[in-house]
């Protein structure tokens, strides 16, 4: 009998029909020719002729193909049983195993939701963080050209990268001799406040006072009038300002025709020059700018010794940002020879604008980043155990389709196919849960962290960036979590898989690696616990140190007062300390109230040199040094701080009293380590100067200045009365709950100064708590991973007991059956499983010291490597495994040895 | 009749009732592709004939289209064959298309007066 089949698969080749259908197509078809064969040969035809006639139904080569393409054009809805010897058509491939991978996750909706899920919060919180990264230092700088945007920063010869601000006779000495720059601006390094009043209710705005050509360095344009022009920084002119978008829009209703009119900026008339856009934030270290004035040099400014600007240019086209540097220290090292005093060691360098600023956010967000990889990895693992599990059961499926001719890698492949669809799956999860939790962070996220100079974070984009990632994180996910499943489940022995009838075998090899994972799962949940608890100690240690100061029911807030000549002389408004004590002291419920310069942990610091009266002289470059703040009466009994000798400032300690001065413990300690520093004099400055000498009166307490975590420096007090401030911060100890006195107090306040806002009404508990808010965020972060991870891995370690146990519940039906009690059997199986998380926690804690490392910087009194903290976290580890692996232990001792060996 | 050999009027006939006659021949029972190629031959007095190249993909089309099922059928001491029967959906086919045939070809014959002859 002729082969039909070799006929009409010729015919069929080329039509790429799935592998079955072609099969039946090709038994229904041989048989039909069969059946004309043997008719013709019974009609006496010689098998010869029959063989002719049958193979004339084929009627040619192109008929049967063409007829057949046309209705077989759609894809076939058979199951698909991958690789006979066909030529590979890779897009239909890959089509048909989606379409495959699809249908078998259907079939098992938990198993897949479980996968999804898993593979979702991993890729969710490595979007979110990353998306976070994304929108706070990988934008660029939200300026015309910003790669061309230079610092350019006084610099000590003898250490390039120690930045320093600069003074204006420098600035405009580097701006007459660069040939690098083709624009340079500079700024006030600090900003301040202004009182905008006049029209409504007084305001207290933050502006700074820029240079004319400021905005066209930065290649800004306004959206209405003009930015300034060089006159504008002539005395006389200079009476104009440029509004910020915000400002205009809360002020002054976004009203067009403001432009030309005058407002009052500390209490004299200016004229509205310009609007900016609203895209236009410039910050740095602070909050956004609001206004902006041209800056006329002060006789403060024109001293060369004296820093308080910051430089910014713009790089000519051609040149690049070394080249710039080079240049700029050539001039600065000229200028240091021209002027060995104010210049003395002194040189000059540039950056680029957009690399300034931001390495402890990024050290921080890199540290979340590789956190939330770790939990990513540990879904990972998860989902590839589950996979593998699942691989057991399939087996006979491979088997079948290794004996239909499909080779090792078109099952990998169709493996890795159903590995990265629920990747993708679990990716678009990730994308809604990053969208959902990355506004979210934004919100707790600490404003110290959200400052990143020059830039501002007002909400958290999914652009293409975070696609891109997302995207690239999914395939490695997907391929990570696939590989190892797809590989071994290739490779099975096509007559063993097959010999083994319907029940799927504990595979050697995959139980194996079943048990790595699970080391890794372990070793990788660890580590992360490892440094949430790091984090956690330390903020548990810090909220334990004593600020110095008692913070409840302490209201603060700022008053800026009547000062034209700032530090240095009388006070303008000598009644305020004794008027303030009138006014809002009278209140009831009020305890105490006072006013401080520079209150604890609220930004902002000043500092002075001394000399020490009856000390030899230590000469200019060896004055000691020392904080310096003013205090209105009642300062340090209003805060709660210690008074350890002496008394505090009085009203008696007014203008025309002898000098009077208020040190701490830690410069008592520094200058006066044996004797009482009480009635010793010293005098700010040199000896030289016509400074009167001022008598220390009290030894105060020392106070965390600049955070819990921080050391306390050196500090002195002056009163009010005989050292002005311009800007107060008002502290008002109350009875009860601060904020129910607020209105009584502002009202009290504006009879003090009529006509001058408050700003920055806030408790001092606010300020403490938000002063740990750069560690508190870290820390939150690293609990909720590492609650993910522990998750995640006592799933994952159940998971594998429960698999193997399932496996080998023949083998222990039949260790029952042979005398076994339960107990052997719990243990059998508890041996066996906690050994591989005991194997996990000892890499743990050795990985734990990579991690820690990047940590330390976020550790306080905290060692990377802390054995308490390890030793905790292993504790926690050990038990969540030990029940991980005890109630699957636990259901296989309940196997009835009968029922399973009948089963058998 | 000599003309209604020539392979382009063939395939034009074919094609209108092809689907029609596969209908009528799984319509009382179930059939398999050969006895229902036999029966087409033997019916029309060996004027119509498919082969397998056009046969069986028209099979596939009506199948595809949930006229006709396909089942392959093992009985004792022969190879198994795929019977096909009707479906319910294809019984409104058919009847349908008996109708549009029956008044197709009165048309016809009124039009060329076969009628009458």
């Amino acid at each position: 009998m002729p082969d039909w089949k070799v006929e009409i698969s010729k015919r069929l080749a080329g039509l790429n029909l799935s592998p079955t259908r072609e099969a039946a197509i090709i038994e229904e078809l041989s048989q039909h020719l069969e059946d004309c064969y043997e008719e013709w040969l019974a009609s006496g035809k010689t098998p010869e002729e029959a063989h002719r006639l049958t193979l004339a139904e084929l009627r040619g080569s192109k008929l049967l193909q063409r007829e057949l393409r046309r209705v077989e054009r759609q894809v076939s809805q058979e199951p698909i049983i991958t690789g006979l010897h066909r030529r590979g058509n890779m897009i239909a491939d890959v089509w048909q195993d989606l379409r495959y991978a699809g249908r078998i996750f259907l079939t098992k909706p938990a198993f897949t939701l479980v996968v999804i899920l898993t593979l979702g919060l991993g890729i969710g919180a490595n979007t979110t963080i990353f998306s976070v990264i994304n929108s706070l230092l990988l934008k660029p700088l939200p300026f015309s050209d910003p790669d061309r945007l230079a610092l350019v920063w006084q610099a000590s010869i003898n250490d390039p990268s120690s930045w320093n601000i600069i003074s204006a006779p420098n600035y405009l000495d580097w701006q007459r001799q660069n040939q690098v720059f083709a624009n340079m601006a500079i700024f006030d390094s600090a900003g301040k406040g202004y009182n905008l009043s006049g029209d409504g209710e007084p305001a207290r705005v933050s502006g700074v006072r820029v240079s004319a050509s400021f905005f066209d360095v930065l290649g800004v344009q306004p959206q209405l009038g003009r930015t300034f022009l060089p006159e504008d920084e002539t005395p006389g002119k200079h009476q104009v300002v440029v509004l910020s978008d915000g400002l205009w829009r809360s002020r002054y209703g976004a009203d067009a025709t403001l432009i030309g009119r005058t407002i009052k900026v500390e209490g004299e008339a200016h004229t509205v020059i310009g609007v900016m856009p609203p895209a236009f934030e410039f910050q740095i270290f602070s909050s956004p700018r609001q206004l902006w004035v041209p800056v006329v040099y002060t006789e403060g400014d024109k001293d060369r010794g004296s820093n308080s600007f910051i430089c910014i240019a713009r790089l000519k086209p051609e040149v690049t940002i070394e080249q710039a540097r080079a240049a700029m220290n050539t001039i600065g090292l000229a200028l240091s020879e021209q002027y060995p005093k104010e210049n003395n060691g002194v040189t000059a360098t540039a950056i680029l604008m957009g690399e300034f600023g931001y390495e402890e956010q990024q050290s921080t967000f890199f540290m979340l980043l590789a956190v939330a990889g770790f939990v990513l990895l540990i879904a990972c693992i998860n989902v590839a155990n589950l996979l593998m599990a699942r691989g057991v059961t399939r087996q006979r499926e491979f088997a079948i389709r290794a004996a239909l001719g499909a080779s090792r890698s078109r099952t990998v492949r169709q493996l890795l196919t159903e590995s990265l669809l629920l990747a993708m799956a679990g990716g678009i999860s990730g994308i809604l849960l990053a969208v959902w939790s990355s506004n979210l962070l934004l919100k707790t996220l600490p404003q110290s962290l959200k400052a990143i100079p020059f830039r501002s974070l007002n909400s958290i984009t999914i652009d293409f960036k975070v696609l891109a990632f997302t995207w690239g994180i999914t395939c490695l996910t997907g391929i990570i979590f696939g590989l190892a499943p797809a590989l071994i489940f290739s490779k099975r022995d096509v007559n063993e898989s097959l010999q083994e009838g319907s029940r799927g075998t504990s595979a050697g090899s995959g139980a194996k690696l079943r048990q790595s994972l699970v080391i890794l799962e372990v070793a990788l949940a660890l580590i992360v616990l490892t440094g949430a608890g790091l984090l956690l100690e330390s903020m548990m240690r810090l909220v334990k140190v004593e600020p110095g100061f008692e913070a409840s029911n302490l209201l603060i807030m700022n008053l800026s007062l009547p000062q034209k000549n700032l530090y240095y002389s009388p006070p303008e408004h000598p009644q305020f300390a004794h008027d303030l004590e009138e006014q809002v002291g009278s209140i009831p419920g009020v305890v105490s109230v006072s006013a401080v310069s520079h209150l604890p942990m609220y930004g902002g610091m000043a500092s002075r040199g001394f000399v020490i009266e009856g000390r030899p002289d230590p000469g200019l470059d060896n004055s000691p040094g020392a904080r310096y703040s003013v205090v209105c009466p009642n300062y340090f009994q209003t805060m709660g701080i210690r008074l350890l000798s002496g008394r505090e400032f009085t009203e008696q300690d007014s203008q025309n009293a002898p000098g009077v001065i208020v040190i701490n413990e830690a410069l008592a300690q520094r200058y006066w380590e044996n004797e009482d520093p009480v009635g010793q004099r010293i005098k700010i400055g040199r000896f030289d100067t016509d400074a009167p000498w001022l008598t220390i009166v009290g030894v105060a307490q020392n106070v965390k200045q600049d955070g819990l975590d921080r050391q306390s420096r050196a500090e002195f007090f002056r009163p009010y009365n005989q050292a002005a401030w311009p800007v107060m911060t008002i502290v008002v100890r109350t009875t009860s709950s601060p904020s129910a006195f607020l209105t009584p107090i502002k009202q009290a306040l504006a009879r003090v100064e009529p006509d001058r806002p408050v700003s920055g009404i806030t408790t001092m508990n606010e300020i403490l708590y938000n002063s740990l808010g750069e560690r508190r965020f870290p820390m939150m972060l690293l609990l909720a991973f590492s609650f993910v991870a522990l998750t995640l891995a006592a799933v994952g370690i159940a998971g594998v007991v429960s698999f193997s146990v399932s496996q080998r519940t023949r083998e222990i039906g039949i260790r029952m059956a042979l005398g076994a009690r339960k107990s052997d059997i719990i243990k059998l199986v508890l041996n066996r499983s906690m050994g591989a998380a005991l194997i996990g926690i000892g890499l743990g804690i050795a990985g734990s010291y990579g991690l820690t490392k990047f940590l330390s910087g976020l550790l306080f009194e905290v060692k990377p490597m802390e054995p308490n903290i390890l030793g905790i976290v292993a504790v926690i580890l050990v038990g969540v495994a030990f029940l991980a692996c005890y109630l699957p232990a636990r259901r296989a001792a309940k196997v009835d040895p009968m029922i399973t060996l009948r089963c058998e | 009749m000599t003309y209604i050999n020539s392979p382009r009027l063939d395939r034009e006939l074919k094609k209108g009732s092809a689907e029609l006659l596969i209908l009528s021949l799984v319509e009382s029972r179930a059939r398999h592709g050969y006895e229902i190629s036999k029966l087409i031959e033997s019916r029309s007095d060996g004027m119509l004939k498919f082969n397998v190249a056009s046969l069986y993909p028209l099979l596939y089309r009506l199948e595809k289209r949930k006229w006709i099922e396909g089942h392959w059928v093992e009985k004792a001491g022969q190879r198994r064959r795929r019977y096909y029967k009707l479906t319910k959906e294809g019984k409104k086919v058919l009847a349908a298309q008996r109708n549009t045939w029956q008044s197709f070809v009165a048309a016809i014959n009124q039009i060329t007066g076969l009628d009458n002859a």
